[in-house]
């Protein structure tokens, strides 16, 4: 209730957005337990300056509480002006891990001994220089199928002194996907040019002929390339087959068995990545949604991505 | 699981700095031992760093706990108190400083460093040492600031710039909580137990035994006046009567069967009727002014006669003078407001005047002959002190700071045989007479002159003076018998540091340092800061605090008090939020266009106006249009220009953008050549 309630009030006033700068409405700052300590010890050196009539015991003391009121105004600029920006995001299986990347922006100040974390994980630590730029990739766990929105990233420093806590509750405008996990079926569910439903070779590889080199491009199968060419110093080039008259598979969910939406949907994405393995083109057909023929790792993560996103809106 | 957080490399020097410079002062202050200790510990700590040794056992640091704690014990007899406690905590911080791993010990470290650094304070209060804690201070934050800063490319010297900085910042603010912070009444006593020798007047005199005077140049007191001090001849510093005399020493004494509150009201209780009168008859002219006292370890204040404080702290005494609560062991400061008609208010009945007549039965026959034949001759009072002083002025007296001993009867060798010594002699010799022609007469020591300084009196050692007050016509009143002897001593004071160097063999250094005018100007200008020092930080109390708020605002009430603290406090906090978090203006970040901007300018002074948005060459060709003459110059600095800004990436170093700005300052000054030329 209090939590849910708390939630509201963060996504009222810190909305999500593709990029957020950090200021004073943001920025939440609280003394940390070595703070309290410090003070403490001030207001012991106090009574030891009353006690021992000793003024400049006195103003240790009041020169260390100066200093922590000091010590508040430069911890919030150590985390005011940061900018930070959504990056690009690296979807993972479900039960697996995610990343997404925060990228850091520093302006006109340093901001220093930077912790970010999701709110449940562990931190990264990083400082960003004045005028310069830095990214973090941040992993997140990945729990169910879909695109998955992190949590708030919660940026922290205690920098300079330590004596004090500023944070911030980030909410960015990002997101990646969570595919679905890989259920190993003996069935391909597809329909093929030579309309056979069982894959017959799929273990065997070869199987296709061999029709020549040509120069890598990013986005080919790295199981494609021309190894052996590459360590003799021919350079990076990718192995090239007759594509076989039976090779062009369609997967489709309909011919999956009868089973939950999320097992079919498991059992489609272990035969793209069986195919993608073996550099089998193939397509997908999805109730409402279609990928057309294609092959390599481009193939394979518009596939997953398909898988992902079935089903939930956007 | 729990992760260590290792002290980051650039972070561990500050940290073994400010071990150091914290420690360094008890090597002076403390045991013998805590110097070894210290020692051991860098030596040991050096080696673990370098893996030449291995991380000592909880054994061993349970051995080295308990082995400090013992010769703590061993050297003090206890393990509390000031002494024992900063000795203890200071060589727990040095092995804290053994066991060092991760940021945690690092944390626990620094916050005991704190706690040094009021320790150093307990028993150094100059100026030069709170700069000192100041330093310290500034090593501990740098400390601070490197652990939290793990990144590995952070350099050093940025942490001590930080903590520099931050520590600047925190000064106006912490000046503010000095000056207006209440000051609460100590919550229970503390005195240091420093075994200091006890310097200055002592509570009896033995004109006798000692046969020299303090020469010391050390300081006693210092005096401001609101308003202008009274002329030397006037400036008695009252400190301590002595009414009882043995035949040799006199001493303070107070009549048979008188307690407590019959001769000093300290503010507490019911004001007794002596107290009472002598506040009624303090009416006239008065002196209004502050006593700075250095520790003398004893409880007698000094004031000119009759002082009336707030008694908070102090007490006034029957014989009119001044008593502290507790003895003076630190400076100690207070207001006095002296009401010389005040002296009127006093009586002198039965025993008081009894004790104030006493003699010893026998000895000195001589002095009381003459005594007796001088009351045959002058019943009037006022006549005999005139002829006792005629005396001394007539008889070949000789005033001396080496007088020779005497034994036996020390009034009559005095008075018959030597006739010479210094003031004790003569108070005590001119005491004794009055006493024995029936008239009562006490000693009082105190200090008499000053010297001027800025706009305070120094009262030295070497200004302690002992004098006569007899009771005439109802009132206690000064005789100076040493005046009547040595006039110019009590004119110019004692000190005239001339006859302070030939009569002191033994204070060399001083002497030499006060024939040299360069250096004396610098010692008193070393105790002009001193006495500011002592004034308004160390002696800042209460009252200074009431004074100055009353003075600020009008008067000392809680709400005003909290209002202005609070109010005060967030105006530093709003000033030095504008100062750390103002934007940096928007200048050109590139040092080269900072270049160009001030070329610019420079020309737009000269009456030449350039677009900012023109090239380098653009420049230099409006330039060559304008002053024909200095076109090679701009010539030469636009090459240069060109030859930093595009050679490579980033910013030219330091040194190649010096060589620019001379270019720039070149053709600069070259335009003005050329213009007075015109």
């Amino acid at each position: 209730m209090v939590k849910n309630a708390w939630q509201r009030w963060l996504d009222r006033r810190l909305p999500r957005a593709r990029q957020v700068r950090l200021d004073q409405r943001r920025i939440f700052i609280l003394p940390t337990g070595y703070g309290l300590l410090y003070l403490t010890v001030a207001v012991l050196l106090f009574f030891g300056g009353i006690n021992y009539e000793n003024n400049l015991i006195l103003a240790l003391c009041f020169l260390m509480v100066s200093l922590f009121l000091v010590a508040i105004l430069h911890t919030f600029r150590n985390l005011s002006g940061l900018m930070l920006r959504a990056g690009g995001g690296r979807s993972g299986f479900v039960g697996g891990q995610g990343s997404l990347e925060v990228v850091l922006i520093a302006r006109r100040r340093p901001h220093r001994a930077l912790w970010l974390r999701w709110l449940d994980q562990a931190a990264q630590e990083t400082s960003v220089e004045p005028g310069e730029e830095t990214s973090l990739w941040l992993n997140l766990p990945l729990r169910r199928r879909g695109p998955v929105l992190p949590p708030r990233l919660r940026v922290e420093s205690r920098y300079p002194l330590g004596l004090l806590r500023a944070w911030s509750l980030v909410a960015l405008d990002q997101e990646c996907l969570a595919w679905p996990r890989p259920l190993e079926s003996a069935d391909c569910p597809a329909e093929g040019g030579d309309r056979e439903r069982r894959v017959a070779r799929a273990g065997q590889s070869g199987s296709e002929e061999f029709r020549g080199l040509r120069g890598y491009v990013p986005g080919d199968s790295l199981s494609q390339v021309d190894w052996k060419g590459y360590a003799r110093g021919r350079g990076l080039n990718v192995k090239l087959f007759e594509e076989p008259a039976s090779g062009r598979l369609w997967l489709r969910y309909d011919r999956t068995e009868e089973r939950p939406l999320e097992q079919r949907l498991s059992i489609l994405c272990y035969w793209v990545l069986r195919l993608s393995r073996e550099n089998r083109p193939f397509a997908l057909v999805l109730p409402g949604a279609e990928l057309a023929p294609g092959q390599g790792d481009e193939q394979r993560l518009r596939a997953l991505d398909l898988l992902a996103r079935h089903g939930k809106e956007g | 699981m729990a992760r260590i957080y290792q002290v980051p490399s650039h972070a561990r020097l500050w940290l073994t700095l400010a071990i150091i410079a914290a420690s360094l002062p008890q090597f002076q202050d403390g045991p013998w031992w805590q110097a070894l200790l210290l020692l051991v510990v860098l030596g040991w700590r050096a080696l673990l760093d370098h893996q030449r040794l291995a991380q000592p056992g909880r054994l061993v640091r349970l051995g080295l706990l308990l082995a400090t704690v013992g010769a703590t014990f061993y050297s003090y007899g206890r393990l509390h108190g000031p002494e024992a406690g900063s000795a203890l905590i200071t060589s727990l911080f040095a092995l804290k400083y053994l066991e060092l791993v991760g940021k945690r010990d690092a944390y626990v470290l620094i916050v005991l460093g704190y706690f040094v650094c009021a320790t150093i304070l307990l028993f150094h209060r100059g100026p030069l040492a709170a700069l000192y804690v100041l330093g310290c201070l500034t090593l501990l934050t740098a400390s601070l600031a490197g652990i939290n800063y793990s990144d590995t490319h952070a350099r050093r010297r940025q942490h001590l710039t930080v903590a520099a900085a931050m520590l600047l910042q925190a000064l106006p603010l912490a000046l503010v909580l000095f000056v207006l912070v209440p000051r609460v009444a100590p919550l229970w006593n503390m005195q240091l137990d420093s075994g200091q020798a006890r310097t200055g007047m002592s509570d009896s005199m033995s004109p006798g035994q000692v046969s020299r005077l303090t020469e010391s140049s050390e300081l006693a007191f210092r005096v401001q006046f609101d308003g202008s001090p009274p002329p030397p001849e006037q400036r008695y510093w009252r400190g301590l009567t002595y009414s009882y005399f043995d035949g040799g020493t006199w001493r303070q004494a107070r009549p048979p069967g008188w307690g407590d509150t019959d001769t000093l009201y300290n503010g507490r209780g019911p004001q007794p009727p002596w107290y009472r009168d002598l506040r009624a008859a303090a009416r006239g002219p008065a002196w209004e002014y502050r006593v700075i006292m250095e520790p003398s370890q004893q409880r007698w204040l000094y004031a000119l006669a009759v002082p009336f404080t707030n008694l908070d702290g102090q007490g006034l005494a029957r014989d009119l003078r001044l008593v502290a609560d507790n003895p003076v062991s630190g400076s100690y400061s207070y207001r006095v407001r002296s009401v010389p008609a005040a002296a009127e208010g006093v009586t002198l009945n039965g025993p008081e005047r009894r004790l104030m007549l006493d003699l010893p039965a026998r000895g000195n026959q001589r002095a009381r002959d003459l005594a007796a034949s001088w009351r045959q001759r002058y019943p009037d009072d006022d006549d005999l002190v005139r002829v006792a002083l005629r005396y001394f002025r007539e008889q070949p007296f000789h005033y001396t700071l080496e007088p020779p001993r005497l034994a036996g009867d020390t009034v009559d060798g005095f008075l018959f045989n030597t006739r010479r010594g210094f003031c004790e002699h003569y108070a005590s010799g001119f005491t004794f007479l009055m006493r024995a022609a029936g008239i009562p007469a006490r000693v009082v020591a105190g200090y008499q002159g000053g010297e001027r300084n800025g706009d305070y009196l120094q009262i030295r050692q070497y200004d302690a003076h002992a004098w006569s007050e007899v009771w005439l016509n109802g009132r206690w009143q000064r005789v100076d018998p040493t005046a009547a002897v040595a006039p110019e001593r009590i004119e110019l004071g004692l000190r005239g540091l001339v006859e302070q160097r030939a009569d002191s063999g033994g204070d060399a250094v001083t002497g030499a340092l006060g024939r040299l005018p360069v250096l004396f100007r610098l010692r008193q200008w070393m105790d002009y800061v001193d006495f500011n020092w002592q004034k308004w930080v160390l002696g800042y109390r209460q009252e200074d605090q009431r004074a100055l708020i009353e003075r600020l605002l009008g008067a000392f009430t809680p709400t005003r008090v909290a209002l202005a603290l609070v109010g005060a406090v967030l105006l530093v906090c709003a000033a030095l939020a504008v100062v750390i978090l103002a934007r940096r203006r928007d200048d050109p970040a590139r040092p080269l266009e900072r270049e160009f901007g001030r070329l610019r300018r420079g020309l737009a002074r000269r009456g030449l106006d350039v677009s900012a948005c023109h090239s380098a060459a653009a420049l230099e060709a409006a330039v060559g249009r304008r002053w024909p003459g200095s076109a090679a110059r701009a010539g030469h600095w636009r090459r240069y220009f060109e030859y930093l800004a595009y050679r490579r990436d980033g910013d030219p170093p330091r040194a190649e953008l010096h060589q620019l700005g001379r270019r720039r300052r070149a053709l600069l000054s070259g335009l003005n050549a050329g213009a007075d030329r015109a």
